[in-house]
């Protein structure tokens, strides 16, 4: 009875090795992930009354897309080249192809970041983008405090004010601004003193600006409606029974902004700081599909970057051991491959 | 096991790697012929939808694979299919009037916004055409 030969183990299931079963119910997996952000993108869009399509206001590049494509298509092609040398025991010759792949693939996220710094300086960004006209003047206003306040805590960290009250530390670079032979505080350096009485005039013009493109706003009149109290109520008794101020218009709020960034002291901190207005109607629900679909699939040629890792940190001792694991990986790049497919026409194109 | 089977099929990969090129080439070309809308949402997901195919029956080699790949495969496709289809109805379709703040609310203003920027747009075009006639 020893001396008997066991009878071969038997082998259940379906005629592909456990590995690969679990890969392909893996990437069944993936495809109904990836479906449901496509197909809830395609629904949103048809449902939707507009979309922005224009590459002024969506910053879409059809160029790095179509770049991009290629890219992983050439590296589709040499992981595929790769696993055949696997399979025919060539595994130095599999290894220049691996490195191949990945180096295209660091070459794709890096044209992704490209084409995301460009999303993220025109602030293309969910939830951040006017979509009417009223939005655009808000964000403005907005960003304009944003800067403002960037600009007077100047005063307050460098030691020129000691308030943290806003309306006492304007009062206080005003004084600075309005004294030039002013004694710095106790403390602080004589240049730095001279420093600030330099930008005091500037930083007060841009906080007035803002305060009256505030104000402008709160009362929604238009900027030619005087704001300082005893003018506006002259021009309010000037005005016939039943008239009311023109309203504010997004085009009076865009030239106030041309004007204000191209000023000689405070313009520098306006461009840094308050975005283009332009509004773009469906544009955060746009950016909100953009990013989800294009940064889930990112996430997963970083998770095909770290398996072909594995396989080259094996150098020289790469055998056949290792060709079903990149027969695997090369699988689920392939897959990632796919998606970008039906992303680019989808994202790019259309 | 399965790097033999895959052996024994040669497949010209530099071939289809061509296709897959070609086809990406022509997507490019769809979008810079401006043609009507739904002709080049067509054909752009047709050649799409060929390059999918080229890449899952030869690079995912699942032309020389067996019917174990229809199991794995019809009930994600099914689930996937019907994803978009059950949403349609409720989301896509808008059967109902849309109350979209975007459209709704804001409406007049976005039409006075977008009639000033195409004011705008048209002037570099009027010194187009004016241009040759100096």
């Amino acid at each position: 009875m020893s001396h008997t030969a066991a009878p071969p183990a038997l082998k259940m299931g379906i005629p592909i090795p456990n590995s690969k079963l679990g890969l392909w119910l893996f990437l069944g997996t993936e495809i109904m992930f990836f479906t449901a952000f496509i197909g809830s993108y395609i629904v949103l869009r048809l449902g939707s009354q507009g979309w922005p399509v224009d590459p002024k206001d969506t910053h879409i590049n059809v160029l790095l897309g179509g770049v991009n494509t290629f890219v992983l298509i050439v590296s589709s092609y040499l992981v595929v080249v790769a696993h055949e040398a696997m399979a025919q025991k060539n595994f130095g010759k599999a290894r220049t192809y691996l490195t191949g792949t990945m180096i295209l693939a660091f070459l794709f996220l890096g044209i992704k970041s490209v084409e995301y710094l460009g999303k993220i300086q025109h602030d293309i960004v969910p939830g951040h983008i006017a979509e009417t006209p009223t939005q655009a003047i808000s964000k403005v206003s907005r960003e304009m405090e944003v800067v403002v306040r960037k600009r007077f805590r100047e005063y307050t960290d460098g030691g020129a004010v000691v308030t943290e009250r806003p309306n006492d530390i304007v009062n206080v670079v005003n004084l600075i601004a309005a004294i030039p032979d002013g004694k710095p505080p106790e403390g602080m350096p004589d240049y730095v003193f001279r420093e600030y009485q330099a930008t005091a005039p500037g930083d007060l013009e841009l906080f007035r600006k803002w305060m009256n493109l505030h104000q402008h706003i709160v009362a929604n009149v238009s900027l030619t409606v005087p704001a300082l109290p005893a003018e506006y109520l002259a021009a309010r008794e000037s005005l016939k029974q039943g008239d009311k101020f023109p309203e504010l218009k997004y085009e009076e709020v865009k030239d106030l902004l041309k004007e204000m960034k191209a000023n000689e002291q405070y313009g520098s901190y306006v461009s840094a700081g308050v975005f283009d207005p332009h509004p773009i109607v469906y544009g955060n629900i746009f950016a909100s599909c953009y990013f989800l679909m294009t940064g889930f699939h990112a996430i997963h040629v970083i998770v095909g970057m770290i398996l072909f890792a594995v396989v080259l940190k094996q150098g020289s001792g790469l055998d056949e051991k290792w060709t079903d694991f990149l027969e695997n990986s090369g699988l689920y790049w392939h897959f990632v491959d796919l998606v970008w497919i039906f992303l680019f026409p989808m994202l790019y194109i259309i | 096991m399965s790097h033999d089977d895959h052996a024994t099929h040669h497949v010209n990969y530099l071939a289809i790697f061509f296709v897959l090129c070609g086809c990406t080439a022509l997507s490019v070309v769809f979008d810079v012929l401006h043609m009507p809308k739904p002709v080049t949402i067509v054909l752009v997901l047709a050649v799409a939808c060929a390059k999918a195919m080229c890449v899952m029956m030869y690079f995912m080699h699942l032309k020389f694979e067996g019917n174990w790949k229809y199991v794995l495969l019809a009930p994600t496709t099914i689930l996937s299919i019907g994803l978009p289809l059950a949403l349609f109805p409720d989301i896509g379709r808008s059967y109902y009037i849309s109350v979209a703040p975007q459209t709704g609310v804001w409406a007049p203003e976005i039409s006075d916004f977008e009639s000033h920027e195409a004011s705008h747009a048209e002037v570099p075009a009027a010194e187009a055409e004016a241009a040759p006639a100096e």
